[in-house]
């Protein structure tokens, strides 16, 4: 199975802080891979430099063959993202808003409408943004990164602000992309439950390090190896952030 | 450049509306300036065109520059006010573009204001005085010239809205580089130079101290040295972002 995303050492320094160490990460064609980690582990810090809002220190990645930040423009074209707190026009309706990016990357009128159908808000297509419940916001952001179909989509907490079953429409709707079109998609979520019901692989984050990397089931095996508690994800993904922490020497 | 986009951004911002309100407002400044003091102006021995230009020229001239101010500041509001320009900035776009496509808009907006103030000017001189030979192209003259000594001005206070997320802060910024303006000796040749001093100098006055081609040139430099520092700026904020 090839790599869709691959990085090679990425690092991410601020003046005397280190955000994202020494990362190698391998995303599969074609599968939802989670990205877990405690706040501040780095999750937002890496995403952003996929998408080249912010530059790597150290190492380098390759999305799809291409590499940053020689192919950035193309590699832009081939990305659906929605990063941290959504982000729009609020002097725009929603219709409006998806206007812009549909113009931008130059595709078919239609695909405003699938998009705000996709994510349910059609029926409120012509309400300005800024009046949108915070749940509301976080549709339009997902719509904007879905509107094109790309091959890869980066998702930073897109259930963050929804209500329970808005959390259980966007995962169903997020489970069910690879299988309506081909894409690759690199999920954060703090949400451990939701994350076991969603993601294929999962890469476990903590303090800029990579803890983790594998399949479901290849955590489960490595937790069992290593006597952490399995009964579910959020057991298991504490025990190894506590032991992880420990080894730090109790620094957090 | 994609400046129907940039316009639709500007949807229910206020941006139009204040623009043609201004316009009004500044067109209306030499006909109630003139209705009212009719006798004093028409008294005077000199061609009606000057009287107009030396009794509102200052005063049209600060009115552009504070447009000019405002419409920037509100373009890079839009931007920053939802952080829209985070989702610009993860799509394949480039920055210069959507620089240069604002600047365009507000380049164009203040060409409507100026040919309104034209035709207010035009009006005053018609009825109050007599219009001369080559009227109409002086009048284009003159209010050309004002513009082409607009554009640096633009291009600095667009970087400057650009570069600060808060709008008070840029607005501040202008406000201070027009007070500024209005404070410095206006005999002075090079502080006439400054970006924010060009759109004070009127064409008439310019051809009287033989400095047309030189203001000219300076705006011109201007423009090019903000050009091409705007496309450092952005160079260098991805790289240290
Ligand atoms: N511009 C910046 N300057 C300095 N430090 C920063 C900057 N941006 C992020 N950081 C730091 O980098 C670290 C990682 O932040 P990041 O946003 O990637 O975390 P995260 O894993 O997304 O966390 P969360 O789960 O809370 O979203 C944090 O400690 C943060 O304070
Ligand atoms: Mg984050």
């Amino acid at each position: 199975m090839t790599n869709m995303i691959e990085t090679h050492h990425l690092t991410k320094q601020y003046s005397d802080f280190t955000a994202v160490s020494d990362l190698n990460l391998h995303i599969k064609k074609g599968r939802i891979h989670g990205f877990l980690g405690p706040n501040g582990a780095g999750k937002s810090t890496t995403m952003k430099m996929f998408l080249g809002l912010t530059k790597p220190t150290d190492g380098s990645f390759e999305i799809n063959g291409k590499m940053f930040p020689k192919d950035r423009q193309q590699i832009l074209r081939e990305i659906g993202s929605l990063i941290e707190s959504p982000a729009f026009y609020g002097n725009l309706t929603g219709e409006e808003n998806l206007e812009i990016i549909r113009k931008i990357l130059n595709l078919p009128k239609r695909f405003v409408k699938d998009a705000l159908e996709t994510v349910g808000l059609y029926e409120y297509r012509n309400r300005l943004a800024k009046k949108y419940s915070l749940g509301m916001k976080q549709r339009l952001g997902l719509a904007g990164a879905l509107i094109g179909k790309p091959p890869i989509l980066i998702l930073d907490e897109p259930t963050n602000g929804l209500d329970p079953a808005g959390i259980h429409e966007i995962r169903t709707l997020i489970r069910s992309l690879p299988q309506t079109y081909d894409c690759t998609i690199l999920v954060s979520s703090h949400l451990l439950s939701e994350m076991e019901l969603l993601a294929d692989d999962v890469s476990i984050l903590n303090h800029g390090r990579l803890l983790f990397e594998g399949t479901l089931s290849e955590l489960k095996q490595y937790a069992v190896h290593a006597g952490y508690p399995v009964e579910n994800l959020e057991e298991t993904f504490l025990s190894i952030i506590e032991e992880d922490n420990l080894k730090r020497g109790g620094k957090r | 450049m994609n400046v129907s986009l940039e316009m639709k951004k500007l949807k229910r911002t206020g941006f139009y509306p204040a623009f043609l309100f201004g316009a009004v407002l500044a067109a209306a400044i030499p006909i109630l300036q003139t209705a009212f003091r009719a006798e004093y102006f028409t008294n005077q021995l000199l061609p009606g065109l000057e009287i107009l230009l030396g009794a509102n020229w200052q005063m049209l001239a600060m009115l552009n520059v504070f447009f000019l101010v405002i419409g920037a500041c509100m373009m890079y509001h839009i931007e920053f006010a939802d952080r829209a320009i985070q989702k610009m900035e993860s799509l394949p776009l480039s920055a210069g573009r959507v620089f240069a496509a604002k600047c365009f808009i507000l380049l164009g907006a203040l060409l409507f204001v100026i040919l309104i103030e034209a035709v207010s000017i035009a009006f005053c001189t018609i009825h109050w005085f007599s219009a001369g030979q080559n009227f109409v192209q002086e009048l284009f003259q003159i209010f050309g010239f004002e513009w082409i000594l607009m554009v640096p001005a633009v291009i600095l206070m667009m970087m400057v809205a650009s570069l600060c997320r808060n709008m008070w802060i840029s607005l501040g910024i202008g406000v201070i580089c027009i007070f500024t303006v209005t404070i410095l000796p206006h005999e002075n040749l090079i502080l006439s130079f400054f970006p924010f001093s060009l759109p004070f100098q009127s064409l008439p006055d310019a051809h009287d101290s033989l400095h047309v081609s030189s203001y000219l040139a300076a705006s011109c430099t201007e423009t090019a040295l903000f050009g091409i520092l705007e496309a450092l700026i952005i160079r260098v904020r991805r790289n240290c972002a």
